[in-house]
């Protein structure tokens, strides 16, 4: 950081003689302090979970939702500063609105994810703008069968439409994390956060990639997670939020909602349980202790 | 007119243009892509279906290159049916749309001159439509071969071209399944056998 | 009040509910065909202009240069068709400078039709769009309402159906540059001598791969008669039955002259300067 004080970290729209632009890391690490967030690409769902620190007593436990649904299937939780990850989400409603409005269908969580990229970066570019001081993480479910086109009447030949190629894999869950920079990329695992390095390396134990973890895994995964994340700051107190999105067919019926309260409570006290067992055994795979 | 069949969609159409009782053109093609497997047909005033077809065919190549991904027939409808409804005051467009994806095989809607939207097993429309409705009715089966799709349309705009005075021409078509986009081109008069009579295989 | 005065839309609206009838544009009763043929597409049109009954032009142009190989046979509103070409040409024009390539025959059709849809058949600019692009030889028609068609031959104006006749019945496939160009002046002269709106001359372009060659006047079936008599008078034929000279010292007799302060010579200057 031979730059800092230098007046290249004054502004917006200035590189450094060594090619950084320091209003972008100084909004990276805004995120950094900010509570965990997580978001797991299961089998047949996506979760996002965060850790909401309690910074007073005074505040209704169970209010103040952090994670947002930007359309009827697909959610946003952030972390770092949250009027920005508000303005975030705000952005997020409209550009699934704006493309509903015109494709008269829900907007595919990479065209989201595009979309929001593009509007992150922008912000990084001009003098009169800081950038966001948020990491977010966009979860979605692409429908794999057919929607009608928003008000469409009728449906079509009695015996289905002709020519269907069966066996073509479309839709399905989608996770996608934006940094401040603009930078997104598509994961299985994304985390963020004060947490996120404890939470990424459990996240890589699940081994996603294969495919394996059912989305009720998940949600016991992501409430493990986060409790793992918050041990560094045992000191402080934190709400748990979770939220899912599944298939039609699946427990949310392709809709981005809150976990239900039983299930959280259930995930949460496996969580607890993990946890006080920790101390016993060291860093056995999760993964395997959960399949009961 | 547009057709489902068995293996994807058949779009149909003469060939006759007018301005008043002048034909203007009387080989005209009014089957339009607007994408690789997305057609329509154009029927109402050319100035503005053209201008529509035209923008829709814009919307579509944005689409594809955007978001690296073709777009859906469903896609096509959506935007046709936004430039329909939205301008119903100033257009006289009535369009059928007719397309074929992997996905969701061949699909076809009909926008009539309101701007609404209709999925159907079949659509038929533009002024020779009102003398086909018995014959379409009639002769129409679920799940066609496609060479009884081919015969139920030339069947049908034989009967249209025969009785509606603003219809004539040559009957042009295009089959969309997933081979791609093949035209076909028939004389209605030649091997004419009567109405609902199969005349050669095709 | 800041703003449009509409007013006289609303009383041209009540004179016209009354029966008095619109005033009518300019147009062009006429005769324009193109046809494409091996190797290139001709273009050609009569030249009479009219204005209601009367002919306003013996020997007016009606083939527009829109780029070196690519021309515009125009019928409809003349102002219209005039501006209309002109407006393409130079925004075509402007686009292969930018490019770097000589312009497309559908660019200059789909800038048109654009321009016309836009301005929902108000201007009546009826063309043949014609040319030679590095894709080939085209042939398009424009209506004012901004449609288009692409056929092997075209023909527009009051005289397009007498044209189209001979085309009906001559035309085939794979023509000599010599039959198109031909084809085309006959069809031209259907239209000059079937059609009250179309006469004169006929005017024929070529367009090749190579060059663009604009035959104006190519066919004259109109050519005016030597008068057979004349009909000036000799000096003098009229006789002189009274004469009288008036001299300029005497004027004051017959006008009255008024001497102008300075003042009013210097407002009567300026009035004469605004009149300019």
């Amino acid at each position: 950081m031979t730059s800092i004080g230098t007046g290249y970290d004054l502004s917006n729209s200035v590189f450094s003689p060594d090619g950084r632009n320091f209003q972008v890391e100084y909004a990276s690490k805004a995120v950094e302090s900010g509570g965990t967030a997580i978001g797991i690409r299961c089998k047949d769902g996506v979760v996002l979970a965060l850790e909401k620190l309690v910074t007073s007593k005074l505040l209704k436990p169970g209010a103040n939702k952090r994670i947002s649904t930007v359309d009827r299937n697909m959610g946003v939780v952030s972390s770092g500063l949250t009027p920005d990850g508000r303005h975030f989400v705000s952005r997020a409603r409209d550009e699934a609105a704006q493309w509903r409005s015109l494709y008269k269908a829900p907007i595919p969580t990479a065209a989201l994810a595009n979309r929001m990229g593009s509007y992150v970066q922008a912000y990084t570019l001009y003098s009169s703008v800081r950038p966001f001081g948020v990491t977010a993480i966009i979860g979605g479910w692409d429908s794999e069968v057919e929607v009608p086109v928003d008000g469409q009447v009728g449906a079509g030949p009695a015996v289905g439409a002709g020519g269907k190629e069966e066996g073509e894999k479309h839709g399905g869950p989608y996770l996608y994390m934006i940094e401040p920079s603009g930078l997104y990329w598509g994961y299985y695992g994304a985390a963020t956060g004060k947490g996120r390095q404890a939470a990424k390396s459990e996240l890589e134990k699940l081994d996603l990639a294969a495919g394996n973890l059912t989305l009720e895994e998940g949600v016991k995964e992501a409430a493990r997670i986060i409790y793992v994340a918050h041990e560094d700051s045992k000191d402080k107190e934190f709400e748990l939020e979770m939220t899912w999105v599944s298939s039609l067919s699946g427990p949310t019926k392709g809709r981005h909602e809150e976990v239900p309260k039983k299930l959280r409570e259930e995930a949460e006290r496996l969580a607890k349980k993990s946890l006080e067992g920790d101390d016993d055994e060291d860093d056995k795979p999760e993964a395997e202790k959960m399949e009961e | 007119m547009a057709i489902n069949f068995k293996d994807g969609v058949i779009l149909g159409a003469d060939s006759r243009t007018t301005t008043g009782a002048y034909i203007a053109n009387r080989v005209t093609d009014k089957l339009t892509q607007v994408h690789d497997t997305i057609w329509c047909c154009r029927s109402g005033s050319a100035a503005d279906t053209q201008a529509v077809a035209d923008i829709v065919h814009y919307h579509l190549g944005m689409y594809g290159i955007t978001n690296d991904e073709a777009p859906t027939t469903q896609t096509a409808a959506a935007i046709f049916q936004e430039l329909c409804y939205d301008n119903k005051d100033q257009l006289s467009a009535g369009m059928i749309i007719a397309g074929y994806d992997h996905r969701h095989g061949g699909q076809v809607y009909s926008i009539p001159l309101g701007g609404s939207l209709h999925k159907q097993a079949y659509a038929i429309g533009g002024s020779g439509s009102t003398y086909i409705y018995g014959y379409c009715d009639a002769n129409w089966k679920e799940g066609m071969t496609e060479e009884e799709g081919v015969n139920f349309v030339k069947g049908a705009l034989r009967e249209a071209i025969r009785w509606d005075g603003s219809s004539g021409g040559v009957i042009r078509m295009v089959v969309l399944t997933a081979k791609g986009a093949v035209r076909h081109l028939y004389l209605p008069h030649v091997d004419y056998k009567g109405p609902g009579v199969d005349s050669v295989k095709i | 009040m800041p703003g449009f005065d509409f007013s006289n839309h609303n009383r041209n609206a009540a004179l016209h509910a009354q029966g008095v009838p619109l005033p009518k544009a300019t147009s062009t009763g006429t005769t324009i065909v193109g046809c494409l043929y091996d190797g290139g597409v001709v273009i050609a049109a009569d030249t009479r202009a009219t204005s209601g009954p009367i002919v306003a032009d013996k020997n007016c142009e009606k083939l527009h240069y829109i780029s070196p190989q690519i021309w515009c046979a125009g019928a409809g509103t003349a102002a219209d068709t005039e501006f209309t070409t002109a407006l393409i040409s130079s925004n075509l024009e402007l686009h292969a400078l930018s490019t770097g390539r000589t312009p497309r025959v559908v660019t200059c059709m789909t800038l048109l039709k654009q321009h016309l849809f836009r301005y929902q058949g108000h201007i009546g600019a009826y063309l043949v769009v014609a040319g030679v692009d590095p894709t080939g030889a085209h042939l398009f028609t424009v209506h004012a309402h901004g449609s288009t068609d692409k056929l092997p031959y075209v023909t527009m104006g009051s005289g397009s159906l007498a044209a189209m006749s001979v085309f009906e019945t001559q035309w085939k496939r794979s023509l000599s540059r010599d039959d198109a160009v031909k084809l085309c002046a006959d069809a031209i002269q259907a239209g000059i001598f079937n059609d009250l709106g179309s006469g004169s001359n006929v005017d024929v372009a070529v367009i090749t791969a190579e060059k663009t060659t604009l035959m104006r006047n190519y066919i004259t079936p109109n050519v005016r008669e030597k008068k057979q008599r004349n009909y000036r008078f000799e000096r003098g034929t009229t006789a002189v039955l009274a004469e009288k000279v008036i001299k300029r010292e005497e004027i004051s007799k017959y006008v009255t002259v008024h001497e102008l302060s300075d003042e009013s010579v210097a407002g009567a200057a300026e009035k004469m300067d605004v009149d300019l």
